[in-house]
């Protein structure tokens, strides 16, 4: 018996996996029943929905950025202190004085402009591959709703590491705010805890960062997940008429 | 099993023989065990629809994608983050506004329209229509036909390159009117930065606006006075109209030149949000420096005081 064979064979490991290597039909079912991140699958799925140039994958890289910003995220949190002008500081410390911070702060900027990149494709793609249309309505509705809650990860963000940068730019933003027709000096308030750009800022912004909208936004990908499966998984073609799903050709010569 | 639970849930209820959109084979469909490409009658290949069908495991296909897709980005960002640095400039401070102070480059469309209208449509009343538009889209197109594959009718590529044309001519040609429509009430002696001294006769004129006030609504304002009025004219009530002329332009040429159904007309629409949105957004980056003055790339400077 080979070391593998062995190590499978051991109470630790049957305790943790409930099924073989899926080599077999049966594991290849069980994997996905038994695991609860590969549950969110379903066991099988048509073959022409899997290829790449159908989706790009977009979903699944927002979701992948989501989760690589959630854990830079944390790891920034053990050094960034929300408070004027000590966040500054504190950015410039993390840069310096931390191994890997300037990496882990890198990784987690970069992350962050992927994920509105990628979801601003991947709305793209549902979009030109008509996948919003019936029954896929709601989940195209609450995805731009995780639009939105993108766009405002990313802006509240923007104002923490309190350099001229992050400052200017929620100037900028927050008197767009202003001129909300009626009610922009309340909304200016509102989202500025003060009249002007300061440490009441900082503290709602950085909240609203670190816990409310990644909240949001985590509760908002589950039912968006959770429908895509109830929606009978991504969308499959309905040609309009036989002639019709010839264009665009449908390259699965290239396929198979 | 979980097989069964997708199928019986899905709120399926479409057309029903050669229902290409099956997910598998359908309950009380006779090719349960028919092999998925079991040649079928009919002048057209109507295989199509039984390819659709063919199933294949998640693990090992898509879970293999996955892993292989994540790896790459993960690695990618990772030689990224190693190379560039994210930017943590000097310490904020309320003072000294950067010239030009930008908001992050997904808002710089916004920021771009802000040149050229009131506030309260630029950064309020325009990406709150955009938002609700976008979410409103799959109730006024509602047919389940042309889902599911790319672009859906014989035309949408047409129309997509169409609309998106159709919206940057329009755009980068008002975004050129009102950076260089000069209108001057008074004779005026302008010092260029080259010391060389410009007089500039009073009426409207084609050039660069060094400072001068220049557009669409100052010419309004020039040719009909500054009044209230006027001014709500200039800045509200001219931009709307282009910012609804235009789209509705564009829907009833597509209607008119490709025959378009609904799907066609809001491939049109989406094209038109997108096309605005990335040509926009590249003005707004590479095109705006000091002042937000439009100029080529390679003219702009860093901004002062960051
Ligand atoms: C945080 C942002 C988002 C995440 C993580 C996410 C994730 C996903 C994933 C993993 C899928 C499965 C198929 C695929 O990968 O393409 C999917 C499908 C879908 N998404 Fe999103 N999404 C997000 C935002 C959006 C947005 C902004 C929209 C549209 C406005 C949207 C609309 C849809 C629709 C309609 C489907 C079903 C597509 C189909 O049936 O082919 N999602 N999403």
């Amino acid at each position: 018996m080979g070391l593998w064979d062995r190590i499978k064979s051991t109470r630790l490991y049957k305790s943790i996996y409930r099924n073989d290597y899926p080599d077999t039909p049966r594991n290849q079912v069980l994997v996905i029943l038994n695991s609860m991140v590969l549950h969110l699958h379903p066991v099988k799925i048509p073959k022409k929905q899997v290829r790449y140039t159908f989706t790009f994958g977009l979903g699944g890289t927002s979701l992948l950025m989501f989760l690589i910003l959630t854990l830079t995220g944390v790891w920034l949190m053990f050094y960034y202190v929300p408070s004027i002008p000590g966040a500054w500081f504190s950015m410039k410390a993390l840069q310096t004085d931390v191994y890997f911070g300037q990496f882990a702060r890198n990784l987690h900027r970069w992350a962050a402009h992927g994920m509105v990149i990628a979801v601003l494709l991947h709305m793209t793609r549902v979009f030109y591959t008509g996948s919003y249309k019936p029954p896929r309505e709601f989940n195209w509705a609450m995805g731009v709703v995780l639009l939105l809650l993108t766009f405002l990860l990313s802006f509240t963000g923007y104002l923490l590491p309190w350099d001229q940068l992050a400052y200017w730019a929620i100037t900028v933003g927050s008197n767009m705010a202003k001129a909300t027709p009626f009610i922009g000096a309340q909304v200016q308030l509102m989202l500025l805890g003060g009249y002007e750009i300061g440490q009441a800022t900082l503290i709602r912004w950085y909240t609203l960062h670190v816990i409310f909208l990644p909240l949001a936004a985590m509760l908002l990908m589950g039912m968006h997940f959770w429908r895509v499966r109830k929606d009978g998984g991504i969308s499959t073609p309905i040609p309009y008429d036989e002639d019709e799903a010839e264009f665009p050709p449908q390259p699965e010569a290239a396929a198979d | 099993m979980a097989e069964e639970e997708v199928k019986s849930t899905r709120p399926q209820g479409v057309a029903p023989a050669p229902n290409p959109k099956a997910n598998g084979p359908q309950p009380g469909s006779p090719s349960l065990s028919a092999p998925a490409n079991k040649p079928e009658v009919g002048p057209k290949p109507k295989g199509k629809a039984a390819d659709d069908k063919e199933m294949v495991f998640v693990w090992p296909h898509l879970v293999s994608i996955e892993a292989i897709a994540s790896l790459f980005f993960i690695f990618s960002l990772s030689l990224m983050s190693l190379l560039v640095n994210a930017p943590l400039r000097n310490l904020a401070n309320p003072e000294l506004t950067p010239n030009p102070s930008k908001a992050p480059w997904y808002f710089l469309g916004l920021q771009e329209l802000l040149l050229h209208m009131h506030p309260a449509l630029a950064g309020v009343i325009v990406p709150t229509a955009v938002l609700i538009l976008l979410a409103a889209i799959p109730y006024i197109d509602s047919d389940r036909r042309g889902s599911g594959y790319w672009f859906s009718t014989r035309n949408g590529v047409r129309i997509t390159v169409f609309a998106a044309l159709y919206t940057m001519v329009w755009e980068l040609a008002l975004i050129i009117l009102d950076e260089f429509i000069v209108p001057v009430e008074k004779a005026t002696t302008l010092i260029l930065e080259s010391g060389e001294k410009l007089s500039v006769s009073p009426g409207v004129h084609w050039m660069n606006p060094h400072g001068l006030s220049h557009g669409i609504k100052p010419l309004f304002l020039h040719l009909f006075g500054r009044a209230p009025l006027t001014v709500a004219i200039g800045e509200i009530f001219i931009p709307s109209l282009l910012m609804v002329l235009i789209p509705y332009l564009l829907w009833h040429l597509i209607k008119r030149r490709y025959q378009a159904n609904t799907r066609e007309l809001m491939i049109s629409m989406y094209s038109f949000f997108i096309a605005s949105f990335v040509l926009l957004t590249i003005i707004g980056t590479a095109f705006r420096g000091h002042s937000m003055a439009l100029m080529w790339p390679w003219h702009i400077t860093p901004p002062i005081g960051i």
